[in-house]
């Protein structure tokens, strides 16, 4: 049996082997660039500022509420979308993949009763943000419109020097 | 074991074929993402038309917007008050759409088929159905949340229904969360990371100390709970507190029809998550009962820490719990430990859908323990996880692993493929 058990463990380790040593399909890296992504919310929301750790904290789950009475309510665009490149690979640092594995798990914790809501357009995006109390959204700069509240994100705007989504 | 290997090969090709077929081709992403270039192009021109009519309206609601130097200013800063009237026409019926009903239930499944081979004595190789696990979450109001796990669980003569937590929680706000029901108890990482779900896990199996039906912890845990987080800046710290009933008479179950004596159980747990280093989690836990088994009484203390990095490049799981055990007419006190230490690492290849891991475990329960049977382990598992989509993971894993010092060792091949729906 020693035999077999050693015979098993070098199949296994031959597989690890082969699939670093040969591994085929590199993930391609899109060309980043572009114009900022700026953090929108409810005009109403009591928040300016936040630092980057704190925007992530909101996108995590672990803060939920703006104050006692306010719920945060998360936006986030349909797959694809820029903005939605943006916030996972600057803030959530995950993958598509792991993205959806994160809050699948973060219900199934009964830590969030329910995942982000998603947005397939600006338009949309916008209408919700403006109408939701404690709505939070991503949008290019660009298409930011009257009537949305930007946050500062460790303390600048979208288009200054040091601004981190990008 | 040849024909073992067999089926792993079987296996291991239909993960393949599935795979081909499940990849996403980079070209229709890139026509996706073309395609929504466009809509917001259109989308631009359309706010730009509709603003025409009234180049002249004002601009109150820009004021909202701060000042953003260098920032492209939107198209629509000048929003005209037919544009503006078009926005508040629509705007209902989509934050209506997207607003919350309550009560809201949402259901996800669990699942795994297993299949496993040791050369332990006297034991058989093949398939055998995992969990089938429900997960009910529904938002009740703006602050109430229920939370539900019941479990299918494969036996030999049918199956039996396990309700595995059930839970209605009212948030006041993020440092004050009440909960009532049964929970997974909040001792150490595992035991409230995973509960139930393989797919979730990188593993096939929990580690023997938090095992399913296990003793060495209690598993589970009825009472209330409250939660938070704790006001620290940086630090991130959260905190779990809760009272219920102990272990029950079935020392690895809780007492879900009422504790067996009249001391209530108490659990405290406290874990940081620091800003500066997303990612990772550090944490303690204790856990205090008066067991009743038999007419006699025992103090149970137990003791826990861990220290996560939940990445996965790599992923890192490390655990330790002391449980101390005191009977009461004698005062004899025994002490066993476990601990475990698990190391993954999501490989960039594949379109990182490879994650090969390892873990250690050890366990050992003195001869004079007097709550429950011996538990001692040493084992290794060495295996791949391969996430065949999204939601469906297939995993294969070397096992080695010796209980106690006369015991032999055992080896072992076991497959999972674990899914969520």
């Amino acid at each position: 049996m020693n035999a077999t058990t050693k015979c098993v463990a070098a199949v296994l380790l031959s597989l690890i082997l082969l699939f670093v040593t040969f591994g085929g399909r590199s993930s391609a890296q899109t060309a980043r660039g572009g114009t900022d992504i700026a953090v929108v919310i409810h005009p109403e929301t009591p928040v300016n500022d936040l630092t980057l750790s704190e925007v992530r904290q909101v996108l995590l789950g672990e803060r939920q509420y703006w104050n006692a009475k306010l719920p945060v309510v998360l936006l986030i665009r349909a797959p694809v979308a820029r903005e939605r490149d943006v916030v996972l690979r600057v803030i959530y640092q995950m993958t598509e993949a792991q993205f959806k594995q994160y809050w699948v798990a973060k219900i199934f914790r009964a830590e969030a009763a329910s995942p982000p809501k998603i947005v397939y357009s600006n338009d949309m995006q916008y209408e919700l943000v403006s109408g939701i109390p404690g709505a939070i959204a991503f949008m290019d700069a660009r298409n930011v419109r009257p009537g949305l509240k930007i946050l500062r994100v460790d303390g600048h705007l979208p288009g200054d020097k040091d601004y981190p989504l990008h | 074991m040849v024909r073992t290997l067999t089926i792993f090969g079987v296996l291991l090709l239909a993960a393949g074929v599935a795979d081909a077929q499940s990849s996403p081709p980079t070209e229709q992403a890139e026509q996706i993402r073309l395609l929504l270039e466009r809509v917001q192009q259109l989308e631009r021109r359309v706010t730009e038309l509709e603003a025409r009519p009234a180049p002249t309206a004002t601009v109150s609601a820009a004021s909202e917007v701060p000042a953003a130097p260098q920032t492209p200013q939107p198209q629509a800063a000048p929003a005209g008050t037919l544009a503006h009237e078009h926005d508040v026409q629509e705007q209902p019926a989509t934050v209506q759409q997207m607003e919350q009903h309550y009560p809201s239930l949402q259901i996800r499944g669990f699942g795994d088929v297993d299949f496993a081979a040791t050369d332990q004595k006297g034991s058989t190789s093949g398939f055998n159905l995992g969990q089938l696990d429900l997960h009910l979450a529904s938002a009740l109001s703006r602050k109430v949340t229920y939370f539900g796990e019941i479990t299918f669980n494969a036996q030999p003569t049918g199956y039996t229904v396990e309700v595995e937590r059930n839970i209605i929680r009212y948030d006041y706000n993020d440092y004050f969360k009440l909960s009532f029901g049964r929970y997974h108890t909040p001792i150490g990482y595992w035991n409230t990371a995973f509960h139930h779900g393989a797919w979730l896990q990188t593993t096939i199996s929990r580690p023997d100390m938090v095992r399913i039906g296990g003793t060495f912890i209690p598993v589970h845990f009825v009472g209330f709970l409250a939660e938070g987080n704790i006001p620290s800046g940086g630090a991130g710290l959260s905190y779990n507190v809760g009272v219920g009933n102990g272990r029950g008479s079935i020392i690895s179950r809780p007492g879900d029809a009422g504790d067996d004596n009249n001391n209530r159980a108490w659990v405290a747990n406290i874990y940081s998550r620091p800003r500066r280093f997303y990612g990772l989690q550090l944490g303690a836990s204790v856990y205090r009962d008066k067991i009743t088994l038999v007419g006699r009484d025992f103090r149970e203390w137990i003791t826990s820490a861990h220290l996560v990095w939940t990445k996965e490049t790599p992923e890192f799981l490390a655990e330790f719990a002391n449980v101390n055990h005191r009977a009461v007419l004698t005062d004899l006190s025994t002490n066993s430990q476990a601990f475990y230490v698990q190391l993954g690492y999501r490989l960039p290849w594949f379109e990182r859908t490879l994650k090969p891991y390892y873990r250690f475990e050890y366990t050992h329960t003195p001869l004079s323990e007097q709550v429950f049977s011996n538990q001692d382990l040493v084992g290794s598992i060495l295996g791949v996880r391969y996430d065949i989509s999204n939601y469906a993971a297939f995993k294969i894993e070397y096992r080695n692993s010796k209980r106690g010092i006369a015991d032999p060792r055992v080896n072992g091949l076991f497959l999972q493929t674990a899914f969520t729906f």
